[in-house]
């Protein structure tokens, strides 16, 4: 409760639906700025704990950019800059001094494209865990299987963990991606279009899999798919021209959205 | 009736536009092969012209030509061993060197480098890489090799080698190789190491300009996830970058060495043309392309046949370079599991 009546003293009303779980990421006030052009105009919301979030909105909107704030990945290019607060577990990732090694172990990412690295599918998904921990090769056999089992794969690549992953079809791959994000035990995962450039039944794959992994993860999931959002997401966000229009329940935003914007993009009027 | 004669005509000019366009394409295919088969010819040329020549110095020395590190045009009797151990060991030198700095100017110009930086570096990279090799070669005979011999060289045969100035034997001289590396007393700056020091400056603008253009083809979302994953630069670099351009890189360090071996100009002016066997880095020597550049004038007769033999031993050192390469990359290529 205590939550929201901090995001009341923000104007913007789109930061608080009623809230449906304890908030994992607070995010106030946030700014961007991209070589100068001004991104993200004042975000605030608040990502609730082991829920699917939802972001979507025409291309250029800030979803992408927003998510890749949340890992702070846009910090390995100059000129970019980010201005507000973004607190996760009580503490300002923005901060100069928040380790990056530790917020990439807590929230983890996957990416449009499925991009294994050029290693064996065993390797992809040890890759990580090793620069965070140090495991005996036993331990490390077993956590790979459990990654790969939380990521619907391991029945379809046990036999061949010493391949290449570069052999893989799209959607497996795409779902190593995953494995991999979990590897680490992350407490948030992003999703950024993780299915745009998969065939359907490769989607469906995904969403089932997204709809088991919400169980113990907070996941955020940038979609340009309005029924892949209304189908695996508790929460949807609609942002449009780098502003956070309206942010409420799944199921309210798809049937009796509060602001003209949403309906108009929600119906296909534009977007 | 018209419209039956107009379809007929429109057949026939259509059959005759595929009769065409097949001869055309046979035709072309034809040059094609010329063009690759010209290639062949000129490289198979070059072995057997290089061996035919050398026939008379292989036939009077037979195995023991390769082995043997005599060269007395007095009493006409020569050895490959001099030439041919400064070749590798010049080539050697010069891609220890040349292939750690290059990889970080390539790393530091595709990953750290701020973006206005980049391209007039790289442009001037480039530039090195066009510089004639008699530059290098000058600039290694006037300037580095005095420098050389008044700077570096002593402390090396002081500290390192096993005949100091003061006679007191250095530890790793006394009990590894070392000693026998660098241990000289000429007093000139021409020496093995100086010749592959200055391949290794003609070289690096080449390998990094090389690996630069590869490394700039790696994915940015493969190199975002892996930094998703906290990896740092240095980790990114090293077990995403490298290995997803491994095959292309070390085809570049391999073009380098090709030409570190082949070198001519710059060796010759550097390495000191001592035709005597010495195991020490720090004493001069000579190189295939530096012997046949320095004696090919006044040969004759076997000397001559035997400069041959050595251009054609460089044929095949080369192609063992090659071959290595290959072997290289297939194992690369396994441990991937691909």
């Amino acid at each position: 409760m205590t939550e929201s009546a901090a995001a009341g003293i923000h104007p913007q009303s789109a930061a608080s639906p009623a809230p449906i779980a304890p908030t994992k990421i607070k995010v106030r006030d946030l700014h961007f700025y991209y070589n100068g052009f001004h991104a993200l105009k004042g975000i605030s919301m608040d990502i609730p704990e082991k829920k699917v979030t939802a972001i979507i909105g025409p291309s250029g909107c800030g979803k992408s950019t927003l998510l890749r704030i949340f890992n702070r990945i846009y910090a390995i290019y100059p000129k970019l800059e980010a201005k507000g607060e973004i607190v996760l577990d009580g503490e300002n990732i923005l901060d100069t001094g928040y380790s990056m090694n530790r917020l990439r172990s807590k929230v983890g990412m996957v990416f449009q494209k499925p991009v294994p690295f050029p290693m064996t599918i065993f390797e992809n998904v040890a890759y990580g865990i090793r620069h965070h921990e140090k495991l005996s090769r036993a331990d490390m056999d077993i956590r790979v299987e459990q990654a790969l089992r939380s990521a619907a794969l391991w029945d379809e690549v046990k036999d061949k963990l010493k391949q290449s992953a570069l052999g893989l079809s799209g959607g497996q791959q795409q779902r190593l991606c995953i494995a991999r994000g979990i590897a680490l035990k992350p407490e948030v995962l992003l999703l950024d279009e993780p299915t745009s450039a998969l065939d359907p039944i490769a989607t469906g794959r995904i969403e089932q899999l997204v709809e088991e992994l919400k169980n113990e993860y907070t996941i955020v999931i940038v979609t340009h798919n309005m029924q892949q959002a209304a189908r695996c997401s508790d929460l949807t966000a609609f942002m449009y021209l780098g502003e956070l229009i309206e942010f409420d329940r799944t199921e309210q935003i798809f049937t009796k959205p509060s602001k003209k914007q949403t309906e108009d993009y929600i119906t296909g009027r534009f977007g | 009736m018209q419209a039956n004669v107009g379809a007929v005509a429109s057949t026939m000019v259509q059959e005759e536009r595929a009769h065409r366009d097949a001869r055309h394409d046979r035709l072309f295919s034809w040059l094609l092969k010329g063009c690759a088969l010209l290639v062949l010819a000129s490289l198979l040329g070059a072995a057997g012209a290089t061996l035919w020549g050398g026939r008379h110095a292989f036939g009077t020395f037979g195995w023991h030509f390769l082995f043997s590190s005599a060269w007395d045009p007095g009493s006409d009797t020569y050895g490959a061993l001099v030439p041919v151990y400064g070749t590798i060991a010049t080539s050697v030198i010069a891609l220890l060197i040349a292939v750690p700095i290059s990889f970080g100017v390539a790393l530091y110009l595709s990953e750290v480098a701020p973006t206005w930086l980049r391209t007039p570096v790289a442009s001037a990279i480039e530039l090195l890489a066009g510089i004639p090799s008699i530059i290098y070669g000058m600039w290694g005979l006037f300037i580095f090799a005095p420098f050389f011999a008044d700077h570096i060289k002593p402390w090396l045969t002081n500290y390192l080698g096993n005949k100091p100035d003061d006679g007191k034997l250095s530890w790793v001289a006394q009990h590894t190789f070392v000693g026998k590396l660098f241990g000289s007393d000429y007093p000139f700056g021409a020496s093995v190491l100086t010749a592959g020091i200055v391949l290794a400056v003609m070289i690096i603008p080449f390998i990094s300009s090389v690996m630069r253009e590869v490394f700039q083809t790696v994915p940015t979302r493969l190199k975002e996830s892996a930094y998703a994953l906290g990896s740092s630069t240095w980790e990114v670099s090293w077990d995403i970058v490298l290995p997803y351009t491994r095959s292309a890189v070390i085809g570049g360090i391999f073009l380098g060495l090709g030409r570190a071996l082949g070198e001519t100009m710059a060796v010759t002016f550097v390495l000191g043309n001592a035709m005597q066997f010495s195991a020490s880095i720090l004493d001069p020597g000579a190189s295939i392309a530096s012997t046949i550049a320095n004696q090919f004038s006044e040969a004759a007769g076997l000397q001559k046949s035997t400069l041959m033999a050595l251009a054609f031993l460089l044929f095949v050192v080369t192609f063992i370079v090659l071959l290595i390469a290959r072997w290289m990359l297939r194992q690369l290529a396994h441990k991937e599991g691909r």
